[in-house]
């Protein structure tokens, strides 16, 4: 189901934390809200589930506005970073809960349970308590929970979270696939934009409760609206550079570089801009070479990551496989960019 | 804790500061079922005669079965009582959106500490009025409500420690907030519970000013009163048959202390803390 | 209204009927009683006009003419049509009624033995001796003893009697005739005056200090501490020992003081033999009683402040008693400035907390000594508790014992808002996270 947001606005007393909203998830994609801690993506998923109220615009399930109802009659399965498994009950009526208080048959729900426990493969756990699961074994359960009233949208709060790094690879895969199994439209809270990219079709990045940009992680990655955005996603991350314009020029290090500003529209004379240079586009053999001193060297095993200082004390990163030889620290390197793969922004830091 | 210090000063302290509690308790015991010859510290002989209140009548006294059973209904109303009317208060005060819930948990705290025993004399009034004076519902609802600062304190104190996770869960599962309330988040202070209802029966099982003051008649007289009576009559003064009455009176509390001092350790400290 | 608040109402409404009804009600209720004369003899629900002897007694004291006093406390004898109808009501012969109707309504008589004189003449006379005692009262007209529901009617049956009081004398007779109880501040003047209240006050002072320092806190904190360095098994069956005076109901509890010492009590078992006269401990002499009261009491509150100070005690973090062990500090140096400085919060919270219940608290007095002997251990709130409901003249001065309890119910008051400051109250009334 396509789920709207319209000209949302959510206020915490006098304190208006999200003003005038606009998200639209498409039917049956998965949405990544990701943004760092207290940007409102919390408060934007609570407020689609119906724990907080609308205090202005719409929310629209479909064609149905959903504004003023309450959650129990929006059909929306959420899965918490808690989990919120019920303690006192078996893993089974945790599952059966959401049926059960729709008084549906008993033999039904045994085999809605038994169907949703085989979809999330936890089929032998069923007798077992909350407190005798695993980590990942939890959250299987609270996605079989949240899925097996075939909800409109499917909500998961920073599901991965509470996960040991081993079972988050384990489970980010999983979700993924029993959302897709499943077709159903969810919408992915997270502050971790490897989980944002490896798991949703789509991406909107939050920042101090206004939505930024919305795209695929392949486009936000290449085409990020700002450099918050460009800065937020990839890592190691982005490196800037201040430089300037003139004559059509691009004036980097006091001119000691100079290039053609890459693209139609030059800015005029004297723009101040920052270039973002990705760390794989700083590389030996590019065609705009920008000399400095290796500063820092840190081995990740099928990569080295090479922090680069320049004569003006900046810093560029590069990461480099390292079938290559490891170069040492102190090192004068003289490494190049391209001018195609640069990222500019002006000085508000919206991308030319 | 430490092994560093000697252990035994304290000890002998401890000890000796504690004497009387010991004395007296386990004479409490000893003497319901052996004669002591006057001026005579241990006992010169066993005998049952001390427990023949259970079977006979004494004279000018109410029957202690009669009396045990008004005090068994007195208590156990109290103790449901105040946990059912603390346990869904309390909810309201730690979860629910209703208005003035500051000022309501304001009053609670200001209650909970408040004196209520000097309250009797206008209570007294009040139940003469409405025609509640020598009745066990009065002095129940009277005790019940003395209770209820208290009790609505605690339950709170354990509802605000459940996940708020628990409750949400529980909307979007399409329960409403009773049923997630009842289903959900009443299981989760089960200790709150049980602590409170011991409590509550304790403090009902011991009272002797309120149905003494309320409820003055023979026939609605619990085991307190009919103790204090016992020893106020100047007619059979027998220490031995006093402790027995009160070793039988005695005997669920200490039942339950047994089982529950965990948890009255918690209330019993002030109340402060679930 | 939203869902919740609606569950909200439903939730807490009968904990605020039961609170409003039995708790704010009786401390508004404290409050205006304390300002009337409310007693056993008044009544509560209000009173009627009634002129007694005794009263008028009072008036001659206060110097109303006694021809006029005796004039409206003579009675008569009338043969009107009120009093008829109540013959009738009571089952008098009604032959004789109607002959006393017809033929001589209106007539008065000045005694019983004249009107009966009177009736054995008439044609319809009663046939029996006891007959005419038993009609004869049906006319009699006094205003002694009668009851009058209002001023009105009182004044309007004085004005009939045709007395010589002046307007100013009837207001005055009427004033004192009331039975019911009235407003007055004497309750509070007569606190003021009474030798007792100063007597009392020492006493609570003295009951509350000796029980707060050497058992509530000081005691308490010896508990506390000494089962804090005892292995885990002894502490537990000290703590759990100390605890028993606290559950077990207070009556019994009382009996097994009482028990050790009494004439023929324990305490007397074992110092007879020793030459020690044998008494009755508790009661003999005033120090006595008192040592005893404090004991009772301490023995009590001693286990509130134990359990408080042993939890924050084992909330210290190990390692700095480690450290100060091996610093070389002996126990006494550890216990003063490792484990005291911890205590500061839970001591004065005990103190203040222990404080207002020891004011307030007077069950076990009651049972043990009930203020004796004499009246040398009567606290506040016993005083107001004996005053009101139990005391050896009958008559329950109920204005009184209130204004009593009053003191101590606005010391309640102003105490428990102190501790409003204990608790981080907004952090208590946080908003609830689902907004529905």
């Amino acid at each position: 189901m396509e789920i709207i947001l319209e000209d949302f606005t959510k206020r915490f007393g006098d304190v208006t934390v999200i003003e005038k909203m606009n998200l639209k998830i498409r039917e049956g994609e998965m949405l990544a809200l990701l943004g760092p801690s207290g940007c409102g993506k919390s408060t934007t998923l609570f407020t689609i589930c119906g724990i907080h109220r609308v205090d202005g615009g719409r929310v629209l399930f479909g064609d149905r506005d959903v504004s003023r109802v309450p959650a129990q009659q929006r059909n929306v399965g959420v899965v918490f970073q808690s989990y919120a498994l019920y303690p006192h009950m078996s893993v089974f009526e945790n599952i059966a809960f959401p049926l059960t208080v729709r008084k549906e048959h008993k033999n039904t729900i045994r085999e809605k349970v038994a169907e949703i426990a085989e979809l999330v493969h936890i089929g032998e756990l069923l007798e077992r308590r909350p407190e005798q699961l695993s980590g990942g074994q939890q959250q299987r359960v609270a996605l079989a929970r949240a899925l097996v009233r075939k909800p409109s949208i499917l909500l998961l709060d920073e599901p991965l979270a509470n996960l040991d790094a081993k079972l988050r690879l384990e489970m980010r895969s999983e979700i993924r696939r029993i959302q897709l199994e499943t077709g159903i439209s969810a919408v992915l809270v997270t502050h971790d934009q490897v989980e944002a990219m490896s798991m949703s079709d789509r991406i909107a990045i939050m920042k101090e409760g206004e939505i930024l940009q919305v795209a695929s992680p392949t486009e936000m990655y290449q085409q990020p609206i700002n450099d918050f955005v460009a800065g937020f996603l990839g890592n190691p991350p982005i490196a800037f550079l201040d430089a300037h314009v003139q004559d059509g020029s691009i004036h980097l290090l006091d001119g000691k570089i100079q290039f053609d500003f890459p693209g139609s529209s030059t800015p005029t004379n004297d723009t101040k801009i920052r270039l973002g240079i990705r760390p794989e586009h700083y590389q030996p053999n590019n065609p705009i070479q920008i000399p400095g001193t290796i500063s820092f060297v840190e081995t990740q095993g099928r990569e080295n990551l090479y922090d680069v200082m320049l004569d003006d004390g900046s810093i560029l990163r590069s990461i480099q496989s390292s079938a290559n030889a490891s170069i040492e620290k102190n090192t004068k390197v003289n490494w190049g960019i391209h001018p195609e793969k640069l990222l500019i922004f002006n000085q508000a830091g919206l991308r030319f | 804790m430490s092994q560093n210090f000697k252990n035994w000063p304290i000890l002998t302290a401890l000890v000796l500061a504690t004497v009387p509690i010991v004395l007296m308790y386990s004479y409490l015991v000893l003497d319901t079922i052996t004669n002591t010859e006057p001026g005579g510290i241990l006992p010169s002989s066993f005998t049952l005669e001390h427990w023949r209140f259970l079977y006979e009548d004494i004279e000018g006294k109410a029957n202690i079965w009669q009396v045990t059973l008004n005090t068994l209904v007195f208590a156990s109303s109290v103790m449901l009582l105040v946990l059912s009317v603390s346990s869904t208060a309390g909810y309201a005060l730690s979860r629910l959106n209703i208005p003035f819930r500051r000022e309501f948990l304001a009053g609670v705290l200001i209650l909970h500490a408040f004196p209520s025993i000097t309250l009797i004399i206008a209570i007294f009034l009040i139940l003469q009025l409405i025609g509640l004076y020598n009745t066990l519902i009065g002095v129940i609802i009277v005790m019940t409500s003395l209770q209820l600062p208290l009790g609505i304190w605690i339950m709170k104190g354990f509802y605000d420690s459940v996940p708020w996770e628990i409750e949400m869960a529980g909307l979007q599962d399409g329960a409403s907030r009773f049923t997630v309330w009842y289903r959900l988040v009443l299981p989760q202070v089960r200790p709150g519970i049980i602590a409170l209802g011991v409590f509550s029966f304790l403090s009902g099982w011991g009272e002797y000013i309120l149905p003494t003051v309320l409820a003055p008649a023979n026939n609605v007289q619990v085991l307190s009163g009919y103790l204090a009576s016992l020893i106020a009559d100047d007619r059979n003064f027998e220490f031995n048959l006093f402790k027995s009455v009160g070793l039988f009176y005695a005997t669920p509390v200490v039942i339950m202390y047994l089982f529950f001092q965990d948890k009255l350790m918690n209330i019993y400290g002030g109340g402060t803390k679930g | 209204m939203s869902l919740s608040a609606k569950l909200g109402y439903v939730f807490i409404a009968p904990a605020l009927v039961l609170v409003a009804v039995f708790f704010l009600t009786p401390v508004l209720l404290t409050g205006i009683f304390s300002f009337t004369n409310m007693s056993t003899a008044t009544g509560i629900t209000g009173g009627a006009y009634q002129i007694t002897p005794s009263l008028l007694r009072d008036l001659s004291d206060q110097g109303f003419e006694k021809a006029t006093l005796d004039s409206i406390g003579s009675e008569s004898y009338q043969i009107a049509k009120a009093t008829l109808q109540i013959a009738r009501e009571a089952g008098s012969e009604p032959s004789l009624l109607a002959e006393l109707e017809e033929e001589h309504l209106g007539q008065n008589f000045t005694s019983r033995r004249e009107f009966e004189r009177f009736l054995k003449k008439l044609q319809n006379r009663p046939r029996s001796t006891r007959e005419l005692k038993s009609t004869s009262p049906h006319f009699r007209k006094s205003l002694i003893n009668e009851r009058f529901e209002t001023e009105k009617d009182l004044k309007a049956a004085l004005t009939e009697l045709q007395t010589k009081l002046t307007p100013d004398q009837i207001n005055k007779l009427s004033q004192a005739a009331y039975t019911g109880w009235v407003w007055t501040t004497d309750n509070f003047y007569k606190m003021t005056i009474l030798p007792e209240t100063k007597q009392i006050l020492f006493n609570t002072i003295i009951y509350v200090t000796f029980t707060l320092l050497l058992f509530n806190v000081g005691f308490a904190l010896f508990l506390a501490i000494a089962t804090f360095y005892l292995p885990k098994g002894q502490a537990g069956i000290f703590r759990a020992l100390w605890l028993l005076p606290r559950i077990s109901p207070s009556v019994l509890y009382v009996v097994l003081w009482k028990w050790l010492t009494w004439d023929t009590g324990f305490l007397n078992a074992i110092l007879n033999p020793l030459g020690v006269a044998q008494r009755n401990w508790m009661l003999d002499t005033t120090l006595n009683a008192w040592v005893f009261v404090v004991l009772i009491n301490g023995f009590i509150g001693a286990s509130m402040g134990m359990i408080l100070f042993s939890s924050a005690i084992t909330a210290i973090p190990k390692p700095l008693l480690y450290a100060s062990e091996v610093d070389g500090a002996n126990r006494w140096q550890q216990i003063r400035f490792i484990i005291l400085p911890q205590l500061k919060w839970p001591i004065l919270f005990v103190t203040v907390y222990q404080c207002l219940s020891l004011l307030t608290s007077f069950e076990q007095i009651l049972l043990s000594t009930d203020g004796g002997p004499g009246s040398t251990t009567e606290v506040w709130a016993l005083a107001a508790y004996h005053n009101a409901l139990d005391n050896y003249w009958g008559n329950l001065q109920y204005g009184y014992g209130a204004a009593l309890a009053l003191v101590l119910v606005v010391i309640g008051v102003i105490m428990s808002f102190i501790f409003l400051r204990f608790f981080r109250f907004q952090e208590l009334v946080r908003q609830p996270r689902i907004e529905q």
